[in-house]
């Protein structure tokens, strides 16, 4: 009860006296809870997108039967309907397509068996497309295309209308004989659907004779396990035969690394704005000492004192985590479309219209925000409590009578950092990258920052020690005089140190991490790019194929005859299925890779030459397959190909970025003797010593252009491409620096403001004793520069070892390939030229304000 | 009563060892009014701290109404303070942020009365130390003599054994300082035990009995009534 009177009495008019202070706390837990339950509900809404639109595709089918991307022999069709249980089991083509006209919007194409279809999809037809009632005048007509009303309205179309579509056949004219009502497959993939009979799909996405999906819908009363076995027990090794719900688990697992990604944004989020509330409280105790005091004398018990900061805090994370939540609904409403996209270019397709919203998330983020408060605060309100009465009544300096001895500070430094140490040695021990990433590596960088920063007092005596020697005596008495303040109260000042220390810690470790991964990958790029023009025929830097549409390999021997190339290399990439996960091959010229390839590359594909040439079965793989599969040099790992298993050997393990579920690089000659699959997603072409690339690419179009929509970039564009890709994936990444750089900004504002406010009968003090206005200004602005400069400092130290450990921590074991650590230098110049010049910023108005104080008001002030 | 039993503090200075109590025993009756005196440094604020229970001594023992508060534990302590003393500070200690009927509520608050059962009684001290017409203004907006009768009517909320009053004029002028000795003066008379530290010769002689204070020890006690007569 007397709790409910302080927090009632005392704490209401605090908020109400120190609105920018609350408001700042407030702000960062505010941002931490929004990131939690933004990117959580916009991962939520991306699953629940995919598993809608895989049930409305799927329609009655229990089971899906599926290969590689580049599909299977339809002859499989017949053995599977021939299996006892099974009552219908239909066939289908599911490509990409684009529609060339207008935005080139990307669609997707099922091709389906219209005579039969409809026992596993139901389509409903429109009012307008009753002149179409019969299957058969569809399917005697193979230009005929069944388009969504969504498709429809939104581009215009309407029946009978002339649509061209980019095929792998190039761009082929369509008619629209009907249009689906919003039921059903016609609602799947945001209503980006069309569909054709499979003969017609076959034909013009370059699938003769095979198929990519064998839809199966079990008899009644049938075991659908026992159904799935005799299907499994017909088709050769390789084939996944798994259940819609299964397909869902699959995407999950697939886009888990991403999801971690994003889990790691919103972690270092929350604890960004946890040394928000550290801060605010610090300042708080710090401040109020004289009312604790009172308090304390006037009855109040130790414990109550602690509580009623815990209590302020609760009632700011209750606040803050409460908009927290409204503004995570909001953001992942605004986000989903873009992290659509990312997945999309980057995994597989998807369309996410909208958020779906369930409780977790939101409920997830509203207990994260307060439970992480509630620890930050902890500390702080526990030394409050410690405050003696009578010292904090007599207003005596405030000193070092805690428990927190300068010892026992650097010893618990010590401590700190030697179990980050060990936490992190733990690691390749532990096989559950939950209990890594997500508790184990939070507490390692925890341990690390409260480690250096129990070394802040150490380090500012030695600071302010090296400035007093060799510095302090070009600025004057103003240089002198700060520099002994500092050092005078050593304790208060570090909490202002403290507070610069923080922000710039997180700011430099996330800036450190993105800046690594994207230099790793774009060193890797450069590596990989080998060519003067790249040419595909959609999404030049998709990997997941979404927006890419195939080409025929034979596209090459007419390119070779432009004038000006010198060579034609075809790379293939596609999808499989290998031991339930989807991983991607990747198939190019080994001759050419080894050319050109990077150093490691060349050097795997220079020993292992002869094995490697395209008549052997051998394979390199990517450090994601090889860490994923367990898979070593010299292994042999089984491949299904539309002939059926075939065994490859591991010829080597290389780095490779194209694809985080795992790559299987092989011999384009290799892949295609073992797949029949005449297709490829670019062309890297060379061009003649002499010849201009423009005069090339310009004359690439001038020739082909008509006949399909190619993609004709040069290197560098293409690269840039790629660049435009990894900005989006590292948006939130990036948005997450914007966010800590602005609480360490504002962080060094408020607490440095705090400090200055406190000594104004210090400062009073000094003007007594005849200090000039002028050298007043100086030394407030002085001491407040130093500060910041010692937090920047050893922030940007602390900034670069917490990087370099979510790298090696979180990046290396999450996504299994290797990256080297990049110091961001940019940002840790942006780091200290901010830390110094917000602090000479935020010592600028009380020191004005300072130099203007009435004396006697000053040196009465209480 | 309040008993002091051979108490010392000691506080320690490196390896040095300074004494600012050494061995005092005294005995303060109830509806007493005892002023110490003292130089600075004689340790009278530390004695009154000690009385108070805002501080523990080093050695002896100290009693209220039989009642020790030495050796105890801090919650112990803290729940004597709120209810059987009541403090007076030479900077009045107010809390800026509140007004003046919720500093002078603030003991009751914390032993968790509802301030609507308080406040009656909290307006009525007010009024009668003669503030009944600011009990809305916070602190920066009352005189010193004002603040120091806010802190009288807070040190009576509780009904408490004792009102310990640590130089409560030496931040006032000389008819102020009057006026609020007068105050205390009267509440005495009511039966109210009051001790006052002052290096001011002139308000120790409100109070009964005087004792002076030198180096930690009692140099001389006087008791001013039978003085008088």
């Amino acid at each position: 009860m007397n709790l409910w009177n302080l927090l009632r009495h005392i704490t209401m008019k605090h908020f109400r006296l120190r609105k920018a202070q609350i408001f700042m706390a407030a702000a960062g837990i505010c941002l931490g809870v929004t990131s939690i339950v933004s990117f959580g509900v916009v991962n939520k809404s991306i699953l629940f997108s995919f598993e809608d639109s895989f049930n409305r595709v799927t329609g009655k089918a229990k089971l899906q039967i599926t290969a590689a991307q580049s599909g299977f022999p339809e002859s499989l069709l017949e053995k599977v309907q021939e299996i006892r249980g099974v009552e219908y089991a239909v066939p289908v083509i599911e490509t990409d397509g684009m529609l060339v006209s207008g935005k080139e919007r990307s669609i997707m194409i099922l091709g389906v068996d219209v005579l039969v279809d409809t026992k596993i999809r139901e389509y409903s037809l429109s009012g307008d497309s009753v002149d179409v009632p019969d299957p058969l005048l569809f399917l005697a007509k193979s230009d005929s295309i069944l388009v969504t009303k969504t498709m429809a309205d939104r581009e215009g179309f309407i029946i009978d209308q002339k649509i061209q579509v980019q095929t792998v056949e190039g761009i082929k004219t369509l008619c629209i004989r009907g249009i689906l009502n919003p039921e059903g497959p016609a609602k799947a993939m945001g209503g980006n659907l069309a569909i054709m009979d499979i003969y017609a799909a076959q034909m013009a996405f370059g699938k003769n004779g095979r198929i990519d999906r064998i839809d199966v819908s079990p008899r009644q009363g049938e075991n659908l396990e026992t159904v799935r076995q005799a299907i499994l027990n017909v088709l050769p090794n390789g084939y996944m035969v798994d259940t819609p719900a299964g397909r869902t688990r699959q995407v999950e697992d697939m886009i888990s690394r991403f999801q971690n990604d994003l889990n790691l944004v919103s972690y270092l989020a929350i604890f960004a704005g946890m040394y928000l509330i550290y801060n605010a409280v610090s300042i708080s105790v710090v401040n109020r000492r004289r009312e604790i005091g009172i308090l304390r004398a006037l009855g109040c018990l130790r414990r109550n004192i602690m509580l009623l900061f815990l209590g302020e805090t609760l009632v700011i994370s209750i606040i803050a985590s409460s908009i927290g939540v409204g503004l995570g609904l909001l953001l992942a409403n605004y986000l989903v479309g873009t992290f659509g996209k990312v997945i999309s270019e980057t995994y597989m397709r998807t369309s996410v219209s909208g958020i779906h919203i369930t409780w977790l998330y939101p409920i997830l983020g509203f207990a994260s925000g307060i439970i992480a408060s509630l620890m930050a605060a902890l500390f702080p309100a526990r030394a409050s409590s410690l405050i003696s009465p009578v010292s904090a009544i007599r207003s005596v300096p405030y000193t070092e009578e805690s428990f927190f001895t300068a010892r026992r500070l650097n010893l618990g430094g010590v401590f700190c950092l030697v179990l980050s140490g060990a936490i992190f040695a733990m690691y390749n021990f532990i096989s559950d990258s939950h209990l890594t990433n997500m508790i184990l590596l939070p507490i390692a960088q925890l341990m690390i920052a409260i480690g250096i920063s129990l070394f802040i007092p150490a380090f500012l005596k030695w600071f302010v020690t090296i400035f007093n020697r060799f510095f302090s005596s070009m600025f004057g008495s103003a240089g002198r005089i700060a520099g002994l303040n500092l050092r005078k109260n050593l304790t208060r000042n570090a909490v202002a140190v403290s507070a610069v220390f923080f922000g710039i810690a997180v700011f430099v470790a996330s800036a450190g991490y993105t800046h690594s991964v994207k230099e790793s990958v774009l060193k890797w790029l450069d590596s990989m790019i080998i060519g003067d023009i790249v040419i595909s025929s959609g999404h030049p830097g998709s990997s997941a194929n979404a927006h890419s549409i195939p080409m025929p390999v034979d596209l090459s021997q007419q390119l070779k005859k432009v004038p000006g190339v010198l060579s034609v290399e075809p790379w293939r990439r596609v999808f499989l299925q290998y031991k339930g996960r989807r991983v991607l091959v990747s198939a190019a010229s080994l001759a050419r890779y080894s050319k050109y390839s990077s150093a490691d590359t060349k050097q795997v594909v220079k020993n292992n030459k002869i094995r490697l040439l395209p008549d052997k079965d051998n394979v390199v793989v990517s450090e994601p397959f090889a860490a994923i599969f367990k898979v070593k040099k010299g292994d042999q790992i089984t491949l299904p190909t539309p002939a059926g298993p075939v065994v490859f050997s591991v010829a080597g393990i290389v780095v490779d970025y194209t694809s985080d579920s795992g790559v299987i690089a092989m011999d384009i000659n290799t892949y295609q003797r073992h797949w029949g699959d005449m297709l490829c997603n670019s062309f890297f072409l060379l061009v003649k010593p002499g010849a201009k690339v423009n005069d090339v690419r310009d004359e690439i179009q001038r020739q082909f252009g008509s006949d399909r929509k190619l993609y004709v970039l040069s290197a560098l564009e293409f690269k840039n491409e790629i660049r435009k890709i990894m900005d989006d994936i590292f948006i939130f990444n990036y948005a997450l620096n914007v966010i800590t750089l602005t609480i360490a900004c504002l962080g060094i504002i408020v607490a440095l403001l705090a400090s200055v406010l406190e000594r104004t009968r210090e400062i009073g003090t000094l003007r007594a004793i005849g200090m000039l206005r002028r050298q007043i200004y100086g030394v407030v602005v002085l001491e407040s520069i130093l500060m910041g400069l010692a937090g920047g400092i050893l922030g940007s130290l602390a900034g670069m070892f917490a990087g370099w450990v979510n790298l090696e921590g979180f990046f290396i074991p999450n996504y299994g390939s290797a990256a080297r650590y990049y110091l961001p230098f940019s940002a840790i110049l942006w780091a200290l030229f901010l830390s110094a010049g917000l602090s000479a910023l935020a010592g600028m108005i009380p020191a004005q304000k300072a130099a203007k104080t009435n004396i006697v008001e000053a040196l009465s002030y209480d | 009563m309040i008993q002091v039993l051979n108490v010392s503090k000691t506080y320690h200075h490196g390896q040095q060892e300074i004494y600012a109590l050494n061995d005092i025993s005294l005995k303060i009756e109830k509806s007493d009014f005892l002023s110490i005196m003292g130089p600075s440094g004689s340790g009278k604020s530390t004695l009154l701290n000690l009385i108070g229970g805002l501080d523990q001594p080093s050695n002896g023992q100290i009693f209220i109404d039989g009642q020790p508060i030495h050796g105890i534990s801090d919650d112990q302590l803290t729940l004597i303070r709120r209810k059987r003393v009541g403090f007076i500070f030479q900077f009045f200690n107010l809390l800026p942020i509140l007004n003046a009927v919720e500093n002078v509520s603030l003991p009751l608050l914390l032993d968790g009365v509802p301030f609507s059962r308080i406040r009656e009684k909290a307006i009525h001290l007010l009024e009668s130390v003669g503030l009944g017409s600011r009990t809305e203004h916070r602190p920066e907006q009352l005189s010193g003599g004002e603040m120091q009768r806010v802190a009288i009517a807070r040190a009576l909320i509780t009904d408490p054994a004792v009102i310990l009053a640590d130089e409560p004029t030496g931040n006032l002028d000389s008819h102020i300082s009057e006026e609020i000795l007068g105050l205390l003066k009267n509440l005495n008379q009511t039966g109210q035990t009051i001790v006052l530290v002052t290096h001011d010769s002139k308000a120790a002689s409100f109070g009964k009995r005087i004792i002076r204070l030198k180096d930690g020890s009692i140099t001389e006690d006087i008791s001013l009534s039978e003085s008088r007569a």
